[in-house]
């Protein structure tokens, strides 16, 4: 420990500590302007001088200087202020626009600077956060300081866009003075992050209403995974919460029952090319416009489109995906509520125009059928057509620079062409991309659609042909909240009431294995849909476990020693049916 | 080994060059071969003998008749005269002015008389290129003698008792840092010569580099020895062709011979030194700067601590010494601490290389003892005053330096007098001001050069000199004030305090000490206008004395001729006058007017 | 040989989940459809052993079906299939014992489809007349006799 005195003030820091961190810990305030706690400190911007009393007074930065024993500070001595103010004079005159330079000439007193401006509207002060934070923290190397003396800048090799970027950002959130900023490259302002377009925080809650509500690392995004360095989160982090070697674990736990609630996945609308998504950008999905009008969205909650201004008509298309013959034959079932929703949304946030083209209007469950009747009396033009395609050439001046959805009206008989500047599409819901794997995983089928099938559509809705395993929600098929909610409520009480019995009622007509004339040949095993045979090898035979056996029988007919026999559909039971038929 | 019966030593040092030495010396070696002399001349060309004002120069050994002035024309009759009458040739030699008898010996000379000969002990006499010539004169045996008798500890004793201190301008007890290198922690050790001379027209190091190389290989060999170090790096400015090749040619010469590289000598250490160019900037002459630049880095310094002797180039302890200083070593080692701590003051023992110039008479390079002062060498060494003016100030220190007035002249050069004065020894660069030099232009041309040269990594550096230079920019043109002169007072003070390097921290001394010592000069430039020692061109104002003009000069019509403003109004033969209003002050006529007519104010 | 008179012995193996429950529509629809198909419940057409079949027409069957849910039905998810392969493998066997691929027949009929299963036995019924009795056992007897 080193003990020194900072404006007639004792403090005892450790060996290595600056005499800046040694002011901090005494609350003493001492300007700077190209010190930060995250780099290592680079002592070029004069404004943390100190005096440094001894011998021979000197002024010192105090910023990197370590303390020594007895050292004695002064950090308002007059020549050590006097050095700091001109230094800060000098800054001003560099670059008058920085906002930060001001503040801080405010707090020292300096109303103007008597030297040269060259260029009034420079923000750089050169205290070379930007690069240090490059090269130290991101490790890009991307941007560096060329020229020599007042031409001094930041500079990337030749000017060119740097190679090395990634993109990271992170030299404008290290800049003091925004001298630093970055931009979409097609200048868009508003940018959707479901089309991954835009950097986006490497450290972030998946969603703000996210439970438990903690941070999690996006590997795309984050710096480390990038260059090897930063690590930045980890320093800081007080309570060491940070591991960026964590790796996927495989647990394993024994239950008795499992719920399937595996959800959908959103119908990619660039599979109809017809309709623009990803060519046009203000054609953009239900989820995406979701999260626009979401307060946590990338707006804030106004309806935008990407160039910042707000659509003066939108176009809302539903079946995206669903009731298709090329795509899907099956009715979504949520997709026109929520265009309702929307629509409703459009004309209370905007002045758009709001075009909704349906089909049918599925309005079935309890008010929903008011809310459609309300929307008509709000103004929403209801056009009953399936939309044919939507396209940026016009054909008249009034469809110059919007996206016209060209449509045939059925009730009117007429094919129609209706300018918009935003088109929504009511995409549809299908099974999860792995859908098929998972039921390969918990042996249970799906359906033609590939959704996962109930034992009965009527009376099993949310059990499986797999004892124990029952489904909830959009996995078994598309269904909105409430219907999901009730869903899920069964499937549980159902899981809850097998755990709860205590007792299990097997099947009557189990099939047995006769031990002493099972040969093990294990033709069984593989057949049987319930992996209910399991092979012995202690005693080389195999064994059925009555609690999964069904009852089918396919082992009993495929046995070739006829070791396996059906309880009351034994081999001989039948035989003696099939004589029993032809006696006369 | 041949043996002749005389030596020809050609200068080859830059100023003698530029006055073609090299064709004298095809001219002497076509008379010879005329004269079928081959066995018995022989031309040498040697490093720059230093009394560079008496240029193109050639000394005849073994006699030590010194030639100067000479040119091309002139070989053919001093061979016939000298080389084959043995009648040395009087009207070739240095006369004295106001005196009549040429003075044969270079060592009469007293622009040689005053000086003592270590770091450059060998110019003039040796080849450079030739590494036997060097052995001849004791050279490696210093080398020899440590591998062979001396540990490392006792080297290190004995360059601090020398009393030794860094020649580069700090000062610094060189033997004290070899101490701390080799206290330093570190397995790989560096020595490094600096041989980057920025300052303008400085020519010391370059001298000692082109005419004696080995001197500096030796010197870094003993110094690695002594720390521990097993790899050496040049740096020399690529300005310096020249020194570059005869760098490396010694340092080829001297593997050859086992006096480098592996095993030297056969003692089992281990020395190797590679040549590294600078690229252009003055900055690299400061330590870590110089240790960025060979790294690859940016030529910026960093803040210390840590010194390089603790972690430098590459993060190992590395020594950094001048040129001047390596070359001392050997001298140090062979003859021993006690002779060298003889020479110069208490403080600072030893020599010094200067290289005197400006409006002096016998301009260029000397080695003097420390503690000899100023006006000795302004007036006993280097002759004084070009045309018996009025002396006004000596720049010491190059642009960091100083300038000090005639109530300095009886300073003795040692580094604690010099710094007190506000001045600084520097690399030794000396230039003289007369009455016709303006102080305050002075400080902004050197402001200019520091200025240009700042790297711009800290602010008052890079902001700070060119708002120096701004001031004194508009002071000069006549358009500063009397707050100028206090913000300019202020700047200084605060960039001295606050700059990052050595760069910064002494760029306004030359600021400071002329506001200090001719402070009248700039009230005169702010509340007169006026230069007075009208250099400040702007500031004049020319008149002709029209009465001088007819009665001496007969309306000669000469300046009228001459002005390229149309400036001039007048007939020949009648009194001739300046139309202010057309006048661009370029001061043409003042200087064409070869009856003083034209006044100047 | 003589087809008068001749009433076709069908049997009829149908799996529980299904096409058991399909023909149990098919009555309680009241259709009308031929009586000569006699039912043999079994849990899965996969349970239908080859032998099955064999003593069927050893006993005396004229034709045999069997019956199950539609492919991916199933109610033990594969059982069907495999009643599928057997039924391929088993005709061709049985045509080299002379015994003609019509009279075995593999049908699927779900257990809202009593139609299907009217339709299916009054088919089946038809074209065994057709065919004629098969006669495996003492059937060379009488032609010899003939």
């Amino acid at each position: 420990m080193v003990k020194l005195t900072i404006d007639g003030k004792k403090v005892e820091v450790e060996e290595g500590t600056t005499i800046l961190q040694a002011a901090e810990k005494l609350e003493i305030p001492i300007p700077t302007l190209c010190y930060h706690p995250l780099l290592e400190p680079y002592a070029a911007c004069r404004v943390c001088m100190v005096e440094l009393k001894g011998e021979t007074c000197k002024l010192v930065p105090s910023c990197n200087t370590k303390v020594a024993e007895g050292m004695e500070i002064e950090t308002k001595s007059e020549r050590a202020v006097k050095a700091r103010k001109l230094n800060l004079e000098l800054i001003m005159a560099r670059a008058p626009a920085a906002e930060k330079v001001q503040e801080l000439a405010k707090e020292m007193g300096i109303e103007k600077t008597r030297f040269e401006i060259i260029d009034p509207d420079e923000k750089c002060i050169l205290c070379g956060l930007c690069v240090r934070t490059c090269e130290e923290i991101v490790g890009a190397n991307a941007i560096s300081f060329a020229n020599r003396g007042k031409d001094r800048m930041v500079f990337t090799p030749y000017g060119e866009p740097s190679e090395a970027c990634i993109g990271c950002t992170a030299c404008a959130f290290f800049c003091p003075t925004e001298a630093i900023t970055f931009e979409d490259i097609h200048k868009r302002l508003v940018v959707h992050e479901e089309m991954e377009l835009g950097p986006s925080t490497a450290v972030r809650v998946p969603i703000r209403q996210a439970v438990p509500m903690v941070p999690f690392i996006d590997e795309d995004s984050c710096i480390h995974f990038k260059t090897g360095e930063c690590k930045i989160c980890e320093r800081v982090c007080e309570k060491e919460a940070i591991n960026h070697e964590m790796e996927d674990e495989e647990i394993e736990v024994e239950v008795g029952s499992i719920i399937l609630a595996s959800g959908f996945k959103s119908f990619d609308a660039s599979r109809i090319p017809a309709y623009g998504y990803g060519r046009y950008e203000n054609v953009i999905t239900a989820l995406e416009f979701e999260k626009l009008v979401n307060a946590s969205g990338p707006t804030s909650g106004k309806i935008l489109m990407t160039n910042g201004n707000e659509p003066q008509a939108v176009g809302i298309v539903h079946c995206v995906g669903s009731r298709d013959k090329k795509y899907n034959e099956y009715c979504s079932r949520v997709c026109c509520m929520y265009s309702l929703k929307f629509a409703h949304l459009l004309k209370e946030k905007t002045n758009a125009e709001v075009y909704d083209f349906y089909i049918d209007m599925r309005c079935f469950g309890k008010g929903y059928e008011e809310f459609y009747h309300r929307l008509m009396k709000e103004g929403t033009n209801f056009i009953r057509g399936r939309v044919s395609e939507v396209t940026d050439m016009p054909l008249t001046e009034k469809e110059e620079g919007k996206l016209i959805i060209r449509v045939e009206d059925t009730l009117l008989g007429e094919i129609r062409r209706i300018p918009v500047d935003m088109v929504i599409l009511a995409t549809g819901l299908e099974p999860g991309i792995d859908q098929n794997e998972i039921a390969k995983v918990f042996n249970i089928s799906c359906s033609q659609d590939s959704f996962f099938l109930e034992r009965h559509p009527k009376l099993a809705p949310v059990s499986t042909f797999s004892d124990g395993i029952f489904l909830a929600g959009a996995c078994q098929s598309p269904k909105d909240i409430p219907d999901t909610v009730a869903q899920a409520g069964a499937a549980a009480s159902q899981a809850l009431a097998l755990a709860d019995k205590g007792t299990f009622e097997l099947e009557p007509i189990t099939a047995v294995i006769n031990e002493e004339l099972c040969a093990g040949c294990q033709l069984c095993v593989s057949l049987c849909p319930f992996t209910a045979i399991n092979y012995n090898a202690e005693k080389g035979i195999s064994e059925i476990n009555d609690a999964l056996c069904k009852g089918c029988g396919t082992c009993v007919s495929a046995c070739p020693s006829g070791a396996s026999q059906q309880k009351h559909f034994r081999d001989e039971q039948i035989f003696a049916e099939i004589e029993g038929i032809f006696i006369e | 080994m041949a043996s002749y019966r005389l030596n020809i030593m050609i200068c080859a040092g830059t100023g003698c060059v530029s006055n073609r030495a090299f064709q004298i010396r095809e001219a002497f070696d076509k008379e010879i071969r005329k004269n079928s002399l081959e066995k018995e001349v022989l031309t040498v060309m040697t490093g720059c003998n230093g009394f560079c004002a008496a240029g193109p120069i050639v000394i005849v050994q073994p006699e030590g008749i010194f030639y100067q002035k000479l040119t091309v024309k002139d070989i053919p009759f001093l061979v016939e005269e000298h080389f084959l009458k043995g009648r040395p040739v009087k009207k070739f030699m240095y006369t004295p002015p106001k005196e009549t008898e040429p003075i044969p010996k270079m060592n009469d000379i007293s622009f040689f008389q005053k000086q003592v000969l270590i770091a450059l002990r060998n110019k003039g006499i040796i080849d450079p290129e030739a590494i036997d010539d060097y052995i001849a004169r004791d050279g490696y045996a210093a080398l020899s003698k440590i591998l062979s008798k001396m540990k490392p500890q006792d080297v290190i004793a004995e360059i601090k008792k020398s009393g030794l201190r860094g020649r580069g301008g700090g000062g610094f007890p060189t033997g004290l840092k070899w101490e701390l290198a080799r206290k330093a922690e570190g397995e790989q050790k560096y020595v490094i010569c600096n041989a980057d001379e920025g300052d303008p027209g400085a020519f010391m190091d370059r001298s000692i580099v082109e005419a004696d190389p080995h001197t500096i290989l030796e010197g870094m060999t003993i110094g690695a020895y002594a720390i521990g170090a097993s790899k050496g790096f040049v740096y020399v400015r690529s300005e310096y062709p020249l020194a570059v090749e005869r760098m490396h040619n010694a340092i080829a010469q001297s593997k050859e011979y086992g006096l480098l590289g592996d095993n030297i000598l056969e003692s089992g250490f281990n020395f190797d030194v590679d040549v590294i160019q600078g690229a252009g900037v003055f900055v690299c002459g400061e330590e870590t700067s110089m240790i960025a630049s060979i790294e690859g880095k940016i030529g910026e310094p960093k803040p210390r601590p840590p010194y390089p002797v603790e972690k430098g180039l590459w993060g190992s302890p590395t020594n950094i010494n001048n040129v001047e200083t390596w070359a001392n070593v050997p001298a140090i080692i062979l003859r021993g601490s006690d002779w060298f701590s003889k020479i110069g003051t208490k403080t600072s023992k030893g020599t010094k290389v200067f290289s005197v110039a400006g409006k002096i008479k016998d301009a260029g390079l000397v080695e003097v003892p420390m503690g000899l002062t100023l006006g000795e060498i302004i007036y006993d060494v280097a002759g004084g005053i070009h045309s018996d003016k009025k002396f006004k100030a000596v720049l010491i220190g190059g642009p960091s330096g100083g300038c000090l007035p005639a109530d300095c002249l009886g300073l003795p050069v040692d580094y604690e007098s010099l710094t007190k004065a506000g001045a600084m020894m520097g690399s030794g660069g000396l230039v003289v001001a007369d009455e016709d030099n303006c102080m305050v232009e002075m400080a902004r041309y050197f402001l200019n050069f520091t200025k240009d040269e700042s790297c711009g990594k800290c602010t008052p550096c890079r902001e700070g000199n060119a708002a120096m230079l701004d001031i004194l920019t508009r002071i000069t043109q006549g358009e500063g004030t009397m707050e100028d002169l206090d913000l300019l007072e202020d700047l200084a003070h605060a960039i001295k305090d606050t700059a990052l390097c050595g760069l910064g921290n002494t760029a306004p001394n030359p600021v400071l000490t002329t506001l200090r010592y001719f402070r009248d000069e700039y009230i005169a430039h702010i509340k007169d206008k006026k230069c007075p020692a009208h250099e400040c061109r702007q500031l004049n104002t020319y008149t002709i004395d029209e009465e001088r003009c007819v009665s001496e000069g007969h309306g000669c019509d000469v300046c009228r001729r001459n002005c390229a403003y149309d400036a001039i109004m007048g007939e020949k033969g009648k009194a001739h006058r300046i139309n202010q209003d057309k006048c661009a002050k370029c001061g043409v006529c003042y200087e064409v007017c070869k009856f003083a007519a034209v006044k100047v104010d | 040989m003589t087809h008068e008179n001749f009433e076709p012995k069908l049997v009829g193996f149908l799996c529980t989940w299904c096409s058991y429950t399909g023909a149990d529509l098919a009555g309680t629809a009241r259709m009308d459809y031929a009586p000569n198909m006699r039912v043999i419940r079994v849990m899965c057409s996969g349970r239908v052993d080859p032998q099955f079949v064999l003593k069927a027409f050893k006993e005396g069957a004229d034709g045999v079906l069997i019956s199950g849910c539609h492919p991916g039905d199933c109610h033990y998810q594969e059982g069907n299939y495999k009643a599928l392969r057997r039924h391929r493998l088993l005709s061709k066997l049985l045509e080299q014992l002379g015994i003609e691929k019509e009279r075995f027949r593999l049908e699927w009929v779900s257990a809202a489809e009593g139609a299907k299963f009217q339709k299916v036995c009054n088919e089946f019924t038809e074209e065994i007349r057709n065919m004629g009795p098969l006669n495996l056992n003492g059937g060379i007897h009488e032609q010899a006799k003939a």
